[in-house]
Parts: structure tokens; C-alpha cells; sequence
């Protein structure tokens, strides 16, 4: 492994027939930043998402991961060199109760035999049950998920990726929905990630923003425009060009 | 609320079926009526290996009766062998083999001399074409109702095979004139009630090892996966070798049924294998509730049961069919979780009705009480 960065992607390039969603695309992380991405719509925040996480394969380019490259690998194998995603839209087992959700997330083994003689209800729920306290879901354990709130499903969502562990957690707008107090619980849960887990998070809302992160990176028209600390990047001329057409930066 | 209690509930439910079927020769001695009591339990096996790909993993497969078919012929190319007058030709070839002009015993038919190989080949042959069918199928990511129609396509060209290599299977007529399996001195007639005991004992087995399956953790990622497939792949697991595993285990269940099939029957025919069955178990596993196995297993036995006592009744000769079509739009209007939703059901109006008198208050407060704590707790 050269150098600091644990997730880097170099000259990515992204094309949906025709259409160049993100083009010469750099980006480079540290083991144990909080990252944010953010940019107007279109900008291609997603599809960099996607592309580290496998959903996508780039036209051009590459990705590491730990040094190692991953950017033809299959995206159940990039999820086992430990990148857990969580998507814009809520995702998860509707007529699973929140119990078997988090248990289908949490896995140390992945194999189809080693899994068919291995009974649920062991102890290890236990740890399930202390991370459905810290989303708040802890009374809605045996009930299927598809009967919570669209709120509550981005908890269980944040829990899901919890509960799977993985080093790198790609974040796609985690707060969503959510009540300004409950965007204030997510930020803290999230600030008490890093450090153990890399974390790059898409997001709209700068006061989100501005509370979790360390460096921002700007994205528009599928390009870094900028990067830099929230200061920097609100005083970027350019930055304030890209937001004129939607609002200004500091809408929110 | 308690899952173990459910689970204790769901193991004592399981258990009363499985004596339920068990206790039938104690009270019927009519040899005919336990050879069609066997047909039903035989059916029931069928209909619960498609619950396990279907309800529990979302594979609806139309193809189910290959399996079903190949697992019979497997049963009787054995049974034929070793019937006695079959020697009208040199080499005791099969009487349809001598008829067709066919010299010595194609090769692939030679180990069926064997009952220990007849029996591993009515399991081996089904899995060992469904895993090469799910292979591409699943490693192509072929989901939903493409799989439904690749099955049936594949049906259909096994079934004209069969029907066409009239040399070797025996064609339209099938393979007939069987002798009787003796197993560790146990003659398994058709009509006696040795034969009724395995089928309904071989249910009862799929039962409990069934159950035991889909509460593995195995059984739980199948079910993600029938929710939403994409998101499994997500967190790391290899969605078609799941995928790929409950196509063949519910292919081999259902390969031991055929042969299971061709005792009741006394013979094997490409009917075993036709449009016709293998729509009528996604049928039955609807009607009975796709998504249990003894459900599953109930809605074959009854739709069968309800269609043969019908179809031999003077009165509903003509009118049974209409019958059988209202008993379907019925459920799946009211009962779309299937007849064994009414066991859920009515557990639920009873719980909610002691619920209502006594616990709400306090439901609510601990709700509200779940809201106001914000602070992370570590």
C-alpha cells in the first residue's frame, strides 16, 4: 500500500449511453475520514457511489481500495473487502421483521453451507439489540420492517451498514426525511464513527454538513470543483457559481 | 412480540399434521382410498418444494414438474427391469424397447439394474439439471418473470424429448407393466399401506427438515433475498449461489416425490412432466399459502382431494370444474397469504382483542417514551 490513502479513484469516468454522468474524476481518502459530497443536482454524486461500491462500472479509470484494485471486481466482492453502501432510496427487507433485517447485515460468514446449519437467536443478537437502541428502534424489533416510518427506515438503514461493519461506508443523503433533531442524533452517531470506519457521504443539508465533517468535496458536472473545509468552500467563487441556479450554498 | 412462543406454536401445529397423516391407516382400510390418500401426500411434497423456492425465495418456478417427472422415470426404468415377463426379446430388453425394434439395452439404462444407483439417480438427475439450468440463470441475474417462463420453456422441451425418443422412454405410453420395489423385505405395493407410510412419513420429514431450514441463517438471506435481491448482493453474499442452492434442493424434494409418484402409480409417463401438473402445483402451493411449508403441503391435499371427490360425485360431474374455479378466485380475493392465513388470522383478531382491554396505554407511553430518547448511549 503507497501512501496515506485508503480509497482513492483516479480518471474515473462514467457514461450512460452517451451521456457522461462523471468525467476525469479524482478522489482520494484517508482511513478514518468523514468525507462529504456535494454538489448540485446532477453533479454526479451517486454514480461516484455507485462506482466505488460496484453498481457501476467505470468506462475509465480506477479505484483502490487498501491499495488493492477493485474496479472490475463484482459487487458482492467489493462488499466483502469491506464497503457497505447505504442507497437514496430506502432499501431493506419490507416483510422482515427489524430483528432478521439487521441479522441478514450482520455476517461474519457468507458461504451458503456454512449458513445452512447455523440457527438464529444465538448470542450474538445480543450486539443487535444494543444497536437497535442506539437508532431507536429497539421496540420495534420483532415487527417487519416494511410497517415503519419513512424516518424510522432511514434508522434501520444507518443500523443495516452498522450492523455489517464494514471499514468504508458509502452514504447516500442519510438524513432525508428526517426532523432537524434527528439530522442532530445521526451527526452524532456519525462523528462517533470515524476514526474506526472511512466514511464518504453524499448529503444536501450543509448544517449536516458542516457538523460531521472534516474535508468537503465539491462535485459539479461529474468534476471535483473544489475541496476544502466548510469555510473554504463557501467562499470559493467558483463553488458560488455552481450553487447560483439552485438556491446558494448556504440555503440550508 | 415473542418469536419463541410463535415458534413453539408453529413446531406443535407441524407436529399435530404430521400425526394427523400418520393416523389415517388406523381408521381407513380401504386399499383404493389410501392408494388416493397417498397420491395427495405425494402432491403435497411436490407442492411444499415449490414453497421453498417460490414462497421462501421468490424463484417461481413453472418448470417444477422436470424435476417431478425425471424422479419418476428414474423409479420405473429400475421397477422395469426387474419385471419378470418383460423378457419378450433376447437380453430382457422392456417390452417397448423390443417393440421399437431396439437390440441391446442403451447404456444409460444398464445401471438401473441397480435400486441403491435408481434411487441416488431420482434425486441426482433432477438437482444436477436444475443446478445447470440455475447456473446460467442465476449467474445472468435473470430474476422475476423470466424465470418463470425460462422454466416453462425448459419443461416443454424435456417433455418433447421424452416423448419423441419413444425408443428409450417408451414414448406417449410411458414406462408400464412395473414390477413391485422390495426394500429391506418391504414389498411397496400401491395399495398397501407400506406405501402410504412412506409417502406420509417422507412428509413429515420435509416437514420438520424444511422448517429447519428456512430458520436457518441460510433460510433468512433467502428471504432478503425474495425482498429485495439488489440490496443482498450489497452486503456481501453471492445472491445466485443462494439462489442456485433452494432451486436445487427444491428440485431433488421434488425428484423424491416423482419416485414416490411411480410406486402409487405403478408407472411413468411424460404427463408426470406436462404443463398441466406443473402448473397445478403453483396452484395448490397458492391456495394452500406459498409462504409455509405445511400451507403449502395443505393446499395440494385439498385442491386434490376436493377435485377428485368432486369429479367422482354423479351430482358434480358436470359442474366440479366451476367449483374448483371459485374455490381459487375465493382465496386469492380473501386469502391471498393462502388457507393457512386463516390460522394467523384468527390468532391475531384473538391477540388484539386481549390487547385492546388491557395493554394500550402502556404500548403508547413506552412508544412515546422510545421518540424522547435521543442521546447515544455509548
Amino acid at each position: 500500500m503507497e501512501g496515506k490513502n485508503f480509497l482513492e479513484l483516479k480518471k474515473i469516468a462514467v457514461e450512460f449511453s452517451g451521456f457522461q454522468a462523471v468525467s476525469d474524476l479524482d478522489l482520494d481518502v484517508a482511513k478514518g475520514e468523514l468525507r462529504c459530497l456535494i454538489g448540485p443536482n446532477g453533479a454526479g454524486k451517486t454514480t461516484a457511489l455507485d462506482v466505488i461500491c460496484g453498481k457501476v462500472k467505470p468506462k475509465a479509470g480506477q479505484i483502490t481500495l487498501n491499495g488493492q484494485d477493485i474496479t472490475r471486481l463484482p459487487e458482492y466482492r467489493i462488499a466483502r473487502r469491506g464497503v457497505g453502501r447505504k442507497f437514496q432510496v430506502p432499501s431493506f427487507f419490507r416483510e422482515l421483521s427489524v430483528r432478521d433485517n439487521l441479522e441478514v447485515a450482520y455476517c461474519k460468514r457468507l458461504g451458503v453451507f456454512s449458513n445452512v446449519v447455523r440457527f438464529r437467536r444465538g448470542a450474538e443478537t445480543d450486539g443487535l439489540e444494543k444497536l437497535a437502541e442506539l437508532v431507536g428502534l429497539q421496540d420495534f424489533l420483532d415487527q417487519p420492517a416494511g410497517f415503519l416510518s419513512h424516518g424510522q427506515t432511514q434508522w434501520l438503514e444507518i443500523a443495516l451498514l452498522l450492523a455489517q461493519n464494514s471499514e468504508l461506508i458509502l452514504m447516500d443523503e442519510p438524513t432525508a426525511g428526517m426532523t432537524s433533531q434527528e439530522t442532530m442524533h445521526t451527526a452524532k452517531i456519525f462523528n462517533a464513527l470515524k476514526g474506526r470506519h472511512t466514511l464518504v457521504v453524499v448529503e444536501h443539508d450543509m448544517a449536516f454538513v458542516r457538523e460531521i465533517s472534516d474535508i468537503i468535496t465539491v462535485m459539479h458536472q461529474g468534476k471535483v470543483l473544489a475541496e476544502g473545509r466548510a469555510a473554504d468552500i463557501q467562499s470559493d467563487p467558483q463553488v458560488m457559481e455552481a450553487y447560483l441556479g439552485s438556491g446558494g450554498i448556504l440555503h440550508a | 412480540m415473542n418469536s419463541n412462543r410463535q415458534a413453539i406454536l408453529r413446531i406443535i401445529g407441524y407436529s399435530i399434521f404430521c400425526a394427523a397423516i400418520l393416523a389415517v391407516p388406523l381408521f381407513v382400510d380401504d386399499a383404493y382410498l389410501l392408494n388416493k390418500f397417498a397420491r395427495y401426500l405425494v402432491f403435497g411434497i411436490l407442492s411444499l418444494a415449490l414453497s421453498l423456492s417460490w414462497g421462501y425465495a421468490g424463484i417461481l418456478n413453472l418448470g417444477q414438474a422436470v424435476s417431478f417427472g425425471l424422479g419418476s422415470y428414474c423409479m420405473a426404468m429400475a421397477l422395469k427391469l426387474r419385471t419378470i415377463p418383460i423378457q419378450t426379446g433376447a437380453g430382457g430388453l422392456p417390452d417397448f424397447m423390443v417393440w421399437n425394434n431396439v437390440k441391446t439395452l442403451p447404456w444409460f439404462w444398464q445401471p438401473f439394474h441397480s435400486y441403491t444407483f435408481a434411487i441416488f439417480a431420482g434425486i441426482a438427475v433432477p438437482t444436477v439439471v436444475a443446478f445447470l439450468l440455475g447456473w446460467f440463470v442465476f449467474r445472468a441475474r435473470v430474476n422475476g418473470v423470466y424465470i418463470a417462463i425460462i422454466t416453462l420453456a425448459m419443461l416443454v422441451v424435456i417433455n418433447l424429448v421424452i416423448i419423441d425418443q419413444q425408443s428409450y422412454t417408451g414414448g406417449f405410453n410411458g414406462i408400464t407393466d412395473l414390477t413391485t420395489l422390495t426394500l429391506f423385505g418391504i414389498a411397496f405395493d400401491a395399495y398397501s399401506t407400506a406405501t402410504y407410510y412412506l409417502a406420509a412419513i417422507t412428509l413429515s420429514l420435509c416437514l420438520f427438515l424444511g422448517l429447519a431450514f428456512v430458520n436457518s441463517k441460510t433460510g433468512l438471506i433467502l428471504q432478503a433475498i425474495r425482498d429485495d435481491e439488489t440490496r443482498v448482493w450489497y452486503f456481501g453474499y453471492d445472491v445466485a449461489a443462494y439462489q442456485n442452492f433452494i432451486f436445487c434442493v427444491s428440485a431433488a424434494i421434488a425428484g423424491f416425490a416423482g419416485m414416490l409418484y411411480t410406486l402409487v402409480m405403478e408407472f411413468a409417463s411424460p404427463t408426470f412432466l406436462g404443463v398441466p401438473i406443473s402448473l397445478s402445483i403453483v396452484i395448490w402451493c397458492a391456495v394452500g399459502g406459498r409462504s409455509s411449508l405445511v400451507g403449502s403441503a395443505l393446499g395440494a391435499i385439498v385442491v386434490t382431494g376436493v377435485q377428485g371427490s368432486l369429479s367422482e360425485t354423479p351430482a358434480f360431474l358436470d359442474i366440479w370444474m366451476l367449483i374448483m374455479g371459485a374455490l381459487f378466485i375465493f382465496v386469492v380475493l380473501f386469502l391471498p397469504n393462502g388457507i393457512i392465513s386463516l390460522v394467523d388470522v384468527i390468532a391475531r383478531s384473538r391477540a388484539r382483542h386481549s390487547r385492546d382491554t388491557a395493554a394500550e396505554p402502556i404500548q403508547a407511553a413506552k412508544r412515546s417514551e422510545a421518540i424522547s430518547r435521543q442521546s447515544v448511549s455509548r
